[in-house]
Order: C-alpha cells, then sequence, then structure tokens
C-alpha cells in the first residue's frame, strides 16, 4: 500500500517536472493560449472560475503589496488604499472622464476665498456622521490641522498644513492652537494662510488630508490607523479588519451622509510574490488584479485572448522619466544633457516595455494634471545630432555613466537595460549598479546617486505637484538631481503664490519649457495605462483619476453580480 | 538532568547577545537608511533629521545597542519602525502561524522521509531505491519557492483542488506543507538509509538472522531503533532548517507568520523589528538543539551514563 502511494508520490512529481515550463516567472514568452480552466465551474466569458469564500460574496477582493505601514493618513505618505475608502476630505478629486478630475465639495459644502487670496472660508455639511455615531463639526477639522503638526503625531504630510499661519509655532512645539485656524460656528471654519497658495484646496483633496473625529483619534493613541475598530472616519466604508500581512478589508457605513455604495466592502489581500497574485486572479480569488503591484505578469496577461475582456485600463496621470546628477561630470553641461535627451526612443521604449500601452512626454506636466500643455515642442529622437552635441561638449568618444538601479523593483530593471543600450547607441559606456531598495533610497537622500530612472504621479491635480518636488532647493538635492540654476528654483517656489488659475497655468507652462526643454534638467519618457483585470462577477469598474496609485471605488454602478 | 538543562539555557544566553551584536553591527556596516526608505518616493527634506533624531538613529552605535540590550532584557523589544506596532505583539502574533506551518511540514517530511529511507535501504540498489533517492535528491535541490510554484500552478491553478493561498484551516496548509517538507523529507530518507545500511552490517543483526527472525521483526525491531539515533537528532535540528524555509514558503502562499516580517524588517531596515524576530528565532534554533541533545541523551542509554 506505501508502495504505491509513494509510486503515484513520483508520478505526480513527473507530471510537476513536464509543466516546469510553463511556470516559469522568467519566461519572456508567454504560453500562447491557456488551457480553460476546470469543467466544474460555472461557465464565464474569460472562464476564470468565480471562487468566493464564504462571506465575500459581495466584496471586491483586490491586492496590495507592500503592505501600508499605517491607516492613519497623517502618517503614510503612499499607501491609501484604505484611507480614501473610510475618510472623506474637505473637497474630493473626483473622475469625470479618463484621466480628468474635478474637485467636488465633500465634507464642505462650498467655500470662498478672499480678495487677496489669503483667507478660505469653509462652510461644512450639517449631516454628517462618524463610524462612531459623533457629528461632524469644524472642531474636528481644527483638530486634524493642528494634529498634522504636533510633533509627537509624526506626521509625514505636514506639508499640506504648513502653508497656514502658526504652523511654525505648532510645528515647534510652542504651542497646540494653530492661529490661522478660527472656528466660527460648529459648521463654519477660516483659515489664513502665510501667502497665498494655489493649490490650497486642491492639496486638500489629497488621500493625507482625509478628516478626522477629534474623540475618537484621541481616545486611540498611538492604535490610530493600526487597530481597525479604533480608526475612525467619515467615508463610505468603515475599517472592518487589518490582519498584519494577510488582509486589509473595510465595509459599507450605513450611515453614509451621501449614496450607499452598492458593494459589502472592499478587500486587499497582501501579497508580495507577482506569480502569486496571477495565480490568484486565474483562480478566481480576486476580483480586481492591479497588474502595478506585478508588471512581470502584464505581458503575460495583454497577450492572451482569454482574458482580452478582462482588462480595464486608464492613463496614469504620472511620467516615467531618466535623470542625472549634475553634480557629476559632464551633466554639469547643457550640451550633454540634451544629447541624452535626444539619445530616448520614446515610442520604442513604450512598445518594448507596455506593449504600446502609453504616450511619450517631452515636458515635466503628464496629461490629467492641471497646466498639461499639449502643444509642447517634441524632443525629437535623433542619435545623430546627440552624439555632435556630445563631440561639440568634448565628448566625441562618449563617457562611461553608471544608472542606479533599485533591486526590488524588478520591472524597472528591463527598463534600465533598455535606456543603457539607447545610451550606448550615443556612443556612452553604461554600466548598472543594482542596489538593494534601503541603499537606493538612502544614496539618493544623500544626493549622491549618479542616474537613476523612477516614476512619480501626482497626488493632487496640481503642476506644483511635480516641478516643486523635484526642483526646488532641497528637494532637488534629496532627489540627487542636484538641479543649479538658483534663478529658475526661485521661479518655481515663486509661482505657488500665482492664484489666478489663468495666470498660473501660463507661468508653469513657461517653467516647464525652461527647466526641461531649455535647461534639459531631466529626461521625460512616457506616461504609461494602469493597466487592471477585472473578474467577470465585478461589473462597473473604472480606473480612478490615477494619480494616485490606490483608487477611489466610490462611485454609481460599482457591483457585484455573482 | 536539570543541572545540565540549566547549563545550556545560561550558555543560550551569550549566543543570543553575541547574534544581536553581530546583527547590529551588521546592520550599522551595509548602506541603507530606515528614513529614507520609509519615505520612499515622497521623501521630505525637512523631515528625514526630525525624523532620525526621534528614531534614536542619531546616536553612537554603541548607546544604541546598549539601549537596545537593556530595554531587551526588561522585555521591551521596542516599536517597528515602519509598521509602528509592538515588536513583542507582532512576533506574537506572527509566530503560531510559522510554528503551525512548520509542524505540519515535519509531519509531511516524516511521514514520507522514514519509510522511504526504510524501503530504500532494504531494497538497495533496486529500482525502488534509486527512485525514492532521486525523489529525495529533488526534494533537498529544489529551491522552496520554484516548487512553490510548480504545486501551486498544478494542484492551485491547473486542478483546482486547493487554494493558491491562505492559512485558514488545515487544507490551506497541504501545499506549503507539501512544499516545505518536502525538503527535510529528502534528507530524512538519505540519512535514514545510510544509517539503517550501516546498522544492517552488525554482528547482532546477523545474529538476529540466524535465531530465524523474518526480515520485518530484524529490521523494524533490531536495526531501525539504533538506525535512527542519528535521525531523530537531525529532525530535531531541522526545526531550524524548516523556520528558515519558511520564509520563502510564507511569501508565496500568503501565509502571515514570521518569515515574511523578517523579510520585510530586513529590505526596509526596520531593526527593531529585525532584530526581534532574529533573536526569537535564535532562541527556537538553541531549544531545538538542546532538545536534540535531550532526546539523544534519553533514547541512547550510552549517553546517559557518560
Amino acid at each position: 500500500m506505501k508502495k504505491k502511494t509513494l509510486a503515484l508520490l513520483l508520478t505526480v512529481l513527473f507530471v510537476l517536472g513536464a509543466f516546469a515550463g510553463c511556470g516559469s516567472p522568467a519566461a519572456s514568452t508567454p504560453p500562447a493560449t491557456t488551457p480553460t480552466a476546470p469543467a466544474a465551474t460555472e461557465p464565464a466569458a474569460s472562464g476564470i472560475p468565480a471562487k468566493v469564500a464564504p462571506g465575500y460574496e459581495n466584496i471586491m477582493r483586490m491586492v496590495t503589496n507592500p503592505q501600508p505601514d499605517t491607516c492613519d493618513p497623517q502618517q503614510t505618505t503612499e499607501f491609501f488604499c484604505v484611507n480614501f475608502m473610510i475618510f472623506n476630505r474637505l473637497a474630493e478629486a473626483v473622475t469625470t472622464g479618463p484621466g480628468k478630475t474635478e474637485l467636488i465639495p465633500s465634507l464642505a459644502e462650498k467655500w470662498e476665498i478672499s480678495e487677496d487670496a489669503l483667507e478660505y472660508t469653509f462652510y461644512l455639511r450639517k449631516d454628517v456622521k462618524f463610524h462612531n455615531g459623533n457629528d461632524f463639526t469644524a472642531e474636528d477639522v481644527k483638530y486634524t490641522f493642528e494634529r498634522m503638526l504636533w510633533p509627537e503625531t509624526g506626521a509625514k504630510n505636514q506639508d499640506f498644513v504648513d502653508p497656514i499661519v502658526g504652523s511654525d509655532e505648532v510645528m515647534a512645539g510652542t504651542t497646540k492652537e494653530l492661529s490661522g485656524v478660527t472656528i466660527v460656528d460648529d459648521y463654519t471654519i477660516k483659515v489664513k494662510l502665510k501667502v497665498p497658495f494655489g493649490p490650497f484646496i486642491a492639496s486638500m483633496a489629497a488621500p493625507a488630508m482625509g478628516i478626522l473625529d477629534k474623540e475618537a483619534t484621541e481616545a486611540a493613541g498611538k492604535d490610530f490607523g493600526l487597530a481597525a475598530d479604533k480608526t475612525i472616519g467619515t467615508g463610505p466604508y468603515y475599517f472592518d479588519k487589518w490582519v498584519l500581512n494577510d488582509e486589509l478589508l473595510v465595509k459599507r457605513f450605513d450611515g453614509y451622509w451621501d449614496k450607499q455604495p452598492e458593494l459589502e466592502g472592499i478587500s486587499w489581500k497582501i501579497i508580495s510574490d507577482a506569480e502569486t497574485m496571477r495565480m490568484m486572479f486565474e483562480a478566481g480569488e480576486l476580483d480586481v488584479f492591479d497588474t502595478e503591484f506585478a508588471l512581470s505578469q502584464l505581458e503575460y496577461f495583454t497577450n492572451s485572448p482569454k482574458y482580452a475582456n478582462n482588462i480595464i485600463s486608464g492613463d496614469r496621470v504620472g511620467i516615467l522619466y531618466l535623470t542625472f546628477n549634475q553634480q557629476i561630470k559632464p551633466f554639469d553641461d547643457v550640451r550633454v544633457r540634451k544629447a541624452l535627451q535626444m539619445a530616448m526612443d520614446r515610442q520604442g521604449l513604450v512598445d518594448a516595455l507596455n506593449g504600446g500601452r502609453g504616450t511619450p512626454r517631452y515636458g515635466i506636466f503628464p496629461a490629467g494634471v492641471m497646466g498639461y500643455n499639449p502643444n509642447l515642442p517634441e524632443i525629437p529622437y535623433d542619435p545623430e545630432q546627440a552624439k555632435a552635441l556630445l563631440a561639440e561638449a568634448g565628448y566625441p568618444d562618449g563617457f562611461e555613466m553608471t544608472i542606479a538601479h533599485d533591486s526590488s523593483s524588478t520591472s524597472a530593471l528591463p527598463r534600465v537595460e533598455l535606456l543603457a543600450s539607447l545610451l550606448e547607441d550615443i556612443g556612452l559606456k553604461v554600466t548598472i549598479d543594482s542596489m538593494d531598495s534601503a541603499t537606493w533610497f538612502a544614496t539618493r537622500a544623500e544626493g549622491k546617486l549618479p542616474a537613476y530612472t523612477s516614476t512619480w504621479s501626482a497626488d493632487y491635480n496640481d503642476p506644483d505637484n511635480f516641478i516643486y518636488t523635484f526642483f526646488a532647493p532641497g528637494n532637488t538635492v534629496k532627489r540627487s538631481f542636484n538641479f543649479n540654476n538658483p534663478a529658475l528654483s526661485q521661479r518655481i517656489v515663486d509661482a505657488r503664490a500665482i492664484v489666478d488659475p489663468v495666470a498660473r497655468e501660463k507661468e508653469y507652462q513657461a517653467l516647464e519649457i525652461a527647466v526641461i526643454q531649455e535647461e534639459a534638467a531631466w529626461i521625460p519618457l512616457y506616461s504609461v495605462q494602469h493597466v487592471f483585470l477585472v473578474n467577470d462577477r465585478l461589473k462597473g469598474f473604472k480606473p480612478s483619476w490615477n494619480g494616485w496609485s490606490d483608487g477611489w471605488y466610490y462611485y454609481d454602478g460599482l457591483r457585484i453580480e455573482n | 538532568m536539570a543541572r545540565y538543562i540549566i547549563k545550556r539555557i545560561l550558555v543560550a544566553f551569550p549566543v543570543l547577545i553575541a547574534v544581536s551584536l553581530i546583527l547590529f553591527v551588521l546592520l550599522n556596516v551595509v548602506p541603507g537608511d530606515p528614513v529614507t526608505v520609509m519615505m520612499r518616493e515622497h521623501i521630505k527634506p525637512e523631515l528625514i533629521e526630525v525624523f532620525r533624531e526621534r528614531m534614536g538613529l542619531n546616536d553612537p552605535i554603541l548607546v544604541q545597542f546598549g539601549r537596545y540590550m537593556v530595554n531587551a532584557l526588561r522585555g521591551d523589544f521596542g516599536m517597528s519602525y515602519k509598521l509602528q506596532r509592538d515588536v513583542s505583539a507582532m512576533i506574537r502574533e506572527a509566530f503560531p502561524h510559522t510554528i503551525k506551518l512548520a509542524i505540519y511540514a515535519a509531519l509531511v517530511a516524516w511521514i514520507i522521509g522514514i519509510p522511504a529511507g526504510i524501503l530504500s535501504a532494504v531494497k538497495q540498489n533496486t529500482l525502488v531505491d534509486r527512485a525514492f533517492m532521486s525523489f529525495s535528491l529533488m526534494g533537498v535541490s529544489l529551491p522552496v519557492f520554484w516548487a512553490g510554484l510548480l504545486m501551486q500552478y498544478l494542484f492551485a491553478f491547473k486542478l483546482g483542488w486547493l487554494p493558491v493561498t491562505g492559512y485558514y484551516s488545515p487544507r490551506y496548509y497541504i501545499l506549503p506543507a507539501i512544499v516545505l517538507g518536502w525538503q527535510s523529507a529528502g534528507t530524512i530518507a538519505r540519512l535514514t538509509r545510510s544509517n539503517l545500511l550501516e546498522v544492517m552490517k552488525n554482528d547482532y543483526i546477523r545474529t538476529a538472522r540466524a535465531k530465524g527472525l523474518g526480515e520485518t521483526v530484524v529490521v523494524v525491531g533490531h536495526a531501525l531503533k539504533n538506525a535512527m539515533l542519528p535521525v531523530v537528532t537531525m529532525m530535531a535540528m531541522q526545526v531550524a532548517g524548516l523556520l528558515g524555509g519558511a520564509v520563502m514558503t510564507e511569501s508565496i502562499f500568503g501565509i502571515p507568520g514570521l518569515g515574511r516580517i523578517t523579510v520585510d524588517a530586513m529590505g526596509t531596515r526596520d531593526m527593531p523589528l529585525l532584530q526581534g524576530s532574529v533573536l526569537f528565532i535564535t532562541a527556537i534554533i538553541i531549544i531545538g538543539n538542546m532538545v536534540a541533545d535531550l532526546l539523544y541523551a534519553f533514547l541512547d542509554p550510552r549517553i546517559r551514563v557518560e
């Protein structure tokens, strides 16, 4: 008997061996077609089985990686999956079309801006309750602003509240009260800024600015953002549970002030392996597979006719770029920088790396963000002209350079390699230096990375969020650009105070040409499409505005049909 | 016996301190900084110093180490830099998943490994022997993540018999336990086989056969008892191997155990969390080895006399 069992096991092993080729994560040529799934499951368009665990019949199942550090919106800068759904902001940025966004009133019904653009009056909604039943009032808004600045909070998003009068004193710990915020009555609050700040309302709609319940947040103390039941907001969903390294779950809040969502909840499984994510989706264990968590799997899906109807994508309001350190010779020479810009075959990169799902960019503001200039002159792909520029700069035979690569980002490596080969086409000798994440970030913060490629997408809909982040003094060092044109840097700082939308757009478009095209301070490459795979049972899924990595899943028509 | 155990426990402390010190030094030598990796793309120049100061990273390394050890001796392993939670609580939460996986894997290893080893020894140099030995060689050589993905592909995705990920019932543990246990099964099978072959050459086996005992009684009753001694030691020591292998297995099968915590902590230079989990794993390994020694003494009268 035992022998038989073992023989069976061996057989299984050999079968496994035969499958080895198909399961290879590194396989560059995906299998042409995938045989249909087990016949036992319900027939569906793609044949993805609908394998739903009890309790998840009406819950949208997604995946996220890495796990958020915390769900306290003030203490995290990148991981907003839960935050978006459990908090509201004073205003929300909603998607009105592909890559288009509009600011709509949320917890603030309306707002007024004074003549000198220094005073904002927010009129708050009166019918809003927090998940714990507390009423939402102006006191909560004031508390939210102040908590962001208190040293003991350890917030990472103070820059959002920093423009308000009195913020420096609160940050220094000399007072707890933010003098620039005045409560007029329970539902009216005035905010005074130090200097005019054009993107103020847009920044209030960023996920970092979720409004907290004073009472619940104070009571939660250090557990706020970590313990689901103590993390209270006003959003359409409440935070139901967080099992570390396993799952985040939010559920519909019956007392929501606006229309009830049709979904009963949203679950994010925390999965670190790209292959596992793909198999979970294919086995029917996920409703939405955001391929940005596993770009290595994108080609497999886009090449498979079986999944043609399951792909939903939207333009990412973000941009991929290559940059270099201007403190390192010869990147201090504008002719060299222009040569590098011309060495880039942007369409070729999009085709090779993203299956054509992307748009070449020649500036810093991508489509979908205010200030985007559709008439921006193209930077030509011209290796010959690039070589001539290098020769003119004194490098007829090219030079040696290094591109530093964060090895945790497996999807970036093919890009780095392709960029290196394009640079070698104009005569450079490129070394790729792979570093682990922590080393890469630390070296970059020291201003010492030689050159690298990365991506940035909008936190909120304003050009300031791009150009200030990269080229303002301080920022430019910490990102290893070392942009060295004090006059232009100052203009970028000054532009923040322009309030008139027309004048604002004009100045940012002028800055874009000056910094990116004339100074050639970095190399814009392209914007990608954010590709999702959606299970057959989920209907009405729309990619949100796509500035953030995490989406906004509160809109009409999103539902599950089992 | 009690004195022996106490001695072993006392020896364990310097080992733990040495491990912490080595880890501390290593983490300070390798490049990388917990603050910048925490802020990632959204780095804010004005906040870097604030956070370094708050996390005590501006103090000299020895001061940091001393502070850590003093707190650790009081049972306070600090807060995770990244996840802002109590390290002890995180380990307490994660460890049951890991130990469960390790136990299931050990069961798989024993249930497959021991009979396979015995059969191979008895049927030495036959097809059965070769098949079992190739099987165990595969187990020892195949990386866990590779075997894991293959199993997921076949049993969860292609055949749909088992879930791809999860840990909610024993069913979910079948694949990870096989993947993780296979490696140990291979080692155990090979060790059982070679020991059994060695023992079978002894005089007392010939005597047993001469008495006219059946082959089964000879093997199971006489040879196996002696052949299993090193195997038992190996099994106890394999706790360490299983905990190590659990790291990858947990990542692939989405089990929120100690392995995932440790790997993530390394990637983010989360010193308190990494220190805590490595110390904990070290302690488990020390205990595993101690149990192995005690078992040996218990099973082998000769050692007890000494």
